[in-house]
């Protein structure tokens, strides 16, 4: 299969801040010797070199469907990134310290466009309930919006087993956007969020209290210049416009389900209450591994 | 450079929400318009022929620009090397806007930017950091500029 990969190679060295980098020492395909690489991760694109001067990556592990565990092994602090596709290879690495292997996992184990968008959905979504909490009588003149591809609605104490479903839910019966906002319910609460068409990139936002009096919904796609380069920042079109609230990228449809990390992945505070599990089980199985 | 071909493939598959036939013409001169099949998952652009399984081949969305060429003709170039242009030709103007406004936000990079503008908006209007309570404050993947400047990352893994 043909990839762009002068342009993917380009990625990995280009002004943007990585996200991590060091070096790590990469178990060969082949050849089952340990080799020490440098490794930069970007986004969810984990390139390594032969060394840390060198211009070109020798490779690139894309970050998509994997997962990242202990795994067993002779060399210490080892880890492993496991793809979920079926005869999939694993990627066996190893750090040179505790903290570095943990360090690590953690931030491989966030490095997907999948976590990025949930985590970008959430603080939409919080983004909204505090402008909405900040404007004053908003409520009255928020029109029910009819471009909407997502809903949050928020359920404390509810159980996870119904998350799955109800977030690809694509009922168009969505509970009324005042009663979710004018609920008192604290960040802490669960959130799930439930996926309406997604035909749609349009996702509706409101300019902050501070750029506007009145509550204006807007969709994305006005938004939208035709040659605004990806690398010029948000949603160049709008820019000048009292921050408004850039628009959120399309969801994968099913992506929740299909993600390997969290059959609940839909659900935000779970996602990252598995996370605080993973990395306190991978401690305690270094632990009993001394 | 090597990259995990398999695993890649295997993401081709995954259902998208932006999949449709689209006359394509790869960068070089000589190359033709063919009808490809060209699907959309995460910030992949994979094209395939029609009817088969296995992509002919991907193309990462990082670093890119996308500009319409025509009422219904949009490219995409690479900005390590801007004057080759994939264009790709869509049976509408209403296609032709949607496929670029999809592609412009399934860059990695472009989210990161959302996200650093929905966590600066609410911990302005809240005072409060809204990744804190994940205990994902410090991720350096969430790290923000202030004002227009990138502030430079801690790179090192110790």
């Amino acid at each position: 299969m043909k990839l762009n990969e002068r342009s993917v190679a380009h990625y990995a060295t280009c002004d943007s801040p990585p996200d991590k980098t060091g070096f790590l020492f990469k178990k060969g395909e082949r050849n089952t010797a340990y080799h020490r690489r440098w490794f930069i991760l970007k986004g969810n694109m984990f390139f390594y070199f032969e060394e840390r001067e060198s211009r070109e990556p020798i490779g690139v592990i894309v970050l998509e469907g994997c997962t990242v565990e202990l795994c067993e092994s002779a060399e210490e602090f080892a880890f492993a990134i496991k793809f979920d596709c079926a005869k999939a290879r694993v990627y066996k690495l190893a750090a040179e310290s505790q903290t570095a292997m943990e360090s690590w996992v953690k931030a491989l184990s966030r490095a997907s466009f999948d976590y990025m968008r949930l985590v970008v959905k959430e603080l939409e979504r919080q983004l909204a309930e505090v402008q909405d909490a900040a404007g004053a009588g908003g409520q009255q003149g928020r029109p029910k919006p009819s471009r909407r591809n997502q809903v949050a609605r928020s359920r404390s104490g509810a159980s996870s087993s119904s998350s799955s479903a109800s977030c690809l839910s694509s009922s168009a019966s969505a509970p009324s956007m005042t009663a979710v906002y004018s609920a008192q319910k604290s960040l802490q609460d669960e959130v799930q969020l439930i996926s309406g068409s997604f035909k749609e990139n349009g996702v509706t936002w409101s300019k902050p209290p501070a750029a506007s009096a009145n509550r204006s919904v807007d969709t994305a796609p006005s938004c939208v210049t035709w040659d605004v380069c990806t690398d010029s920042g948000v949603a160049a079109g709008c820019g000048g416009d009292g921050g408004r609230a850039p628009p959120v990228p399309p969801r994968r449809l099913g992506a929740s389900l299909e993600s390997p990390v969290s059959p609940d992945t839909c659900c935000f505070s779970k996602l990252h209450d598995w996370y605080g599990r993973e990395v306190e089980e991978l401690r305690a199985q270094w632990l009993q591994s001394q | 450079m090597r990259f995990n071909e398999k695993e890649l493939i295997c993401l081709s598959r995954q259902p998208s929400e932006m999949a449709a036939e689209l006359g394509m013409r790869g960068p070089k001169k000589g190359d033709v318009v063919k009808k490809r099949l060209v699907k959309l998952v995460v910030n992949f652009l994979f094209y395939f022929r029609t009817d088969e399984e296995e992509p002919i081949g991907a193309l990462l969305l990082e670093q890119c620009r996308v500009e319409r060429e025509d009422t219904q003709i949009f490219s995409i170039a690479f900005l390590d090397e801007a004057e080759r242009k994939y264009l790709f030709e869509c049976d509408s103007e209403e296609q032709c806007k949607d496929w670029i406004d999809s592609i412009i936000k399934a860059s990695y990079e472009f989210m990161r930017r959302n996200l650093i503008f929905y966590r600066t908006e609410i911990h302005r209007l809240t005072g409060k950091d809204p990744l804190e309570q994940y205990g994902i404050s410090d991720e350096t993947r969430f790290q923000g500029n202030s004002g227009s400047q990138l502030v430079a990352r801690d790179t090192s893994s110790l």
